[in-house]
């Protein structure tokens, strides 16, 4: 295991233990918190951030780079922000959303992502709004001038993609994000064992791509069950996997979590920090599972 | 629950519950969607090219059940058109099986009218109030018929999100079809009534904040035939509720059980504070692994208990008769009158 990545859970008023938590615990946090939390977490081992591009992360990914932060991290975006998006929609439309979207760009960007040429003529190729999107998205995340590793296909996506078998959209994803990022395309998914089924049932490359998915002692969140998600991590070679929920959203200790992950077949693990001292316990304890394999080879 | 018959499925209304109940229902086995019906022609391009070339797309749902072998449809349409399209149904395919969002319909007596057109009728008939397939919710609702907390009193209860923090204009602002009662209201008054039955007085007030023709807060007292009494207030416009949250809780005489959408804690009363007893229970408690997850578990769950009760032939707890019964209280909450927009 060599990727730990801070996730943004704590930023943006997640938490799987209580909303109550999550909206107290964000009320607590400010840039100026959150950017000694990162410095903390790379001294301590913390090799990279996992986001959604949410605007509240934007602002933090704007300040860390103000301090010099973002020169040490690795970036992974998860896109669509499915939950902004569908409350846009919900409030003002698709119109209003495509008009707020676009409303976020100057001139200049929107000339460059050829928005300004309208939508409509866009609307014809799913494939190329697709693009345009991503690229829409990545521009501010670009600039900051962290090494981006992956962007990461939102989960609400990639399962419906799973569901109905839609090789054409995950292809052309894929394709993307290898010829114009010149990384491997990512995804999250909640139904990890479906997801590496349906890239073997439609002859995708699973060994380039990296897979975030939960994976911890209880089996929060793994479908359809731990034990055919633990069968399917022992079974795949040469694939990334990123562990996230380990602490199963705060009900399980950090002990018992890491425990339990070291076992595991991962290439990495992300995990919510939500202060200084939170990010300094999680991030030495996880450096020691990277310390022990490298004792062991 | 495994789905064991060949089952195709129609959709109606491919906005967000529409994508969401059509990815689960054909990711079950045996299950497939065949059709799809949506008026949105850039939505309809989208999918066409997204989805398996083997679902066949109209922009008429009569249409769609006379042109195709269906055993189910949803519909996912804003609320205003579910009666119609629901009685449209029942007279062009007899038994054609029902899954309809919720709340079933915009009034009672809209409601009445989805119940007449499915009544006696061989099809399944459904409601998505999927917080009843939700452990924790489950799980309360037990500890409450079960007397723990002795003889109720009463009961506290709330439903807050940041959905609306200004003018929206979308449906869900029209007058008549939308509104915080109509939107976010409709599952915690299921829960409420699937733990307490139906309240036999209610007393209400409601106004709007940022809506000039629909609630953005209702607040509903209520008492019930044994004589617990309690209030409900819903507001989609709080700040910092990145998701809705749904909170009840109940004082009884020997203590007290709160249930959200992420735990239930029960506290029994001992004769001195230090024996009271604190049970609380996580989501993380409860196995909530299912064979497919979009969104949360119990979508799976209740489009599972659809697609099962077709096959067995059995009327599930969430049909429209029950359904109808949070209209009848939307419509009671209604009566009461408005108060002024704020500045």
């Amino acid at each position: 295991m060599k990727d730990f990545l801070i996730g943004d859970n704590a930023f943006i008023g997640v938490s799987h233990l209580s909303h109550d938590h999550a909206r107290q615990r964000l009320k607590e946090l400010h840039l100026e918190t959150i950017n000694r939390l990162f410095e903390t977490a790379l001294s301590c081992g913390a090799t990279g951030f996992s986001f959604t591009v949410h605007p509240t992360n934007l602002r933090i990914l704007d300040t860390l780079e103000n301090v010099g932060t973002t020169s040490n991290l690795e970036l992974y975006p998860i896109l669509p922000y499915a939950a902004g998006y569908v409350r846009t929609v919900n409030e003002k439309g698709v119109g209003g959303l495509i008009n707020d979207f676009m409303s976020r760009y100057s001139l200049a960007d929107k000339a460059k992502l050829s928005l300004r040429v309208g939508f409509s003529t866009l609307t014809l190729d799913p494939t190329g709004m697709m693009r345009t999107y991503i690229d829409a998205e990545l521009l501010p995340i670009v600039r900051v001038g962290g090494k981006l590793s992956t962007i990461l296909l939102h989960e609400v996506v990639t399962d419906v993609a799973v569901s109905f078998q839609s090789r054409n959209l995950i292809d052309s994803y894929m394709q993307h994000v290898r010829d114009k990022y010149h990384v491997k395309p990512g995804f999250v998914t909640r139904n990890f064992a479906r997801f590496v089924k349906f890239f073997r049932d439609v002859n995708l490359p699973l060994e380039d791509t990296i897979i975030m998915t939960p994976v911890n002692k209880i089996g929060f969140q793994m479908n359809p069950s731990r034990e055919a998600c633990e069968a399917c991590l022992s079974e795949i070679h040469g694939v990334s996997v990123i562990a996230m929920s380990i602490l199963a959203g705060g009900y399980l200790t950090l002990e018992e979590a890491v425990g339990y992950i070291r076992q595991q077949n991962l290439s990495g693990t992300v995990v919510g920090v939500s202060s200084e001292d939170h990010a300094q316990r999680v991030f030495t304890k996880l450096r020691g599972i990277a310390e022990s394999a490298k004792e062991k080879t | 629950m495994k789905v064991t018959s060949a089952r195709d499925i129609g959709i109606i209304g491919l906005g967000k519950m529409g994508v969401l109940h059509a990815g689960v229902a054909h990711s079950l086995s045996g299950v497939q969607v065949k059709a799809i019906c949506e008026k949105n022609t850039l939505l309809t391009k989208l999918a066409k090219e997204l989805l398996p070339k083997s679902v066949v797309f109209y922009d008429d749902h009569i249409t769609m059940v006379e042109d195709e072998e269906l055993d189910a449809v949803f519909v996912t349409t804003p609320i205003e058109s579910h009666v119609p399209i629901v009685t449209d149904i029942a007279q062009t395919r007899k038994g054609l099986s029902l899954f309809v969002e919720k709340p079933l319909a915009v009034t009672h007596n809209q409601a009445q009218a989805a119940c007449e057109a499915v009544r006696g009728m061989k099809g399944i008939h459904m409601v998505g109030y999927q917080k009843r397939f939700s452990p924790i919710f489950q799980r309360a609702k037990e500890l409450v018929m079960g007397h723990r907390i002795g003889d109720l009193m009463f009961f506290r209860a709330h439903s807050f999100s940041s959905d609306v923090l200004r003018q929206g204009r979308s449906w869900r602002f029209a007058k008549g079809a939308g509104g915080v009662l109509l939107d976010l209201a409709p599952h915690v008054l299921d829960m409420v009534m699937w733990f307490f039955g139906e309240p036999e007085t209610v007393v209400a007030t409601r106004r709007r904040i940022y809506s000039r023709e629909v609630d953005d807060y209702a607040h509903a007292a209520m008492s019930f035939r044994d004589g617990l009494q309690g209030y409900v207030d819903v507001c989609w416009s709080m700040r910092d509720f990145r998701l809705p949250d749904t909170l009840i809780e109940v004082q009884g005489t020997n203590g007290n059980i709160t249930v959200t959408d992420d735990y239930v804690k029960l506290e029994i009363n001992g004769q001195d504070p230090l024996e009271t007893s604190v049970e609380m229970d996580y989501k993380q408690s409860f196995d909530t692994s299912v064979s497919f997850l979009l969104a949360d578990p119990e979508y799976t769950k209740e489009d599972e208990t659809f697609l099962s009760a077709i096959r067995t032939e059995h009327l599930p707890e969430l049909n429209f008769f029950e359904a109808s019964k949070v209209n009848a209280l939307i419509d009671r909450i209604m009566e009461f009158p408005e108060g002024n927009r704020s500045t």
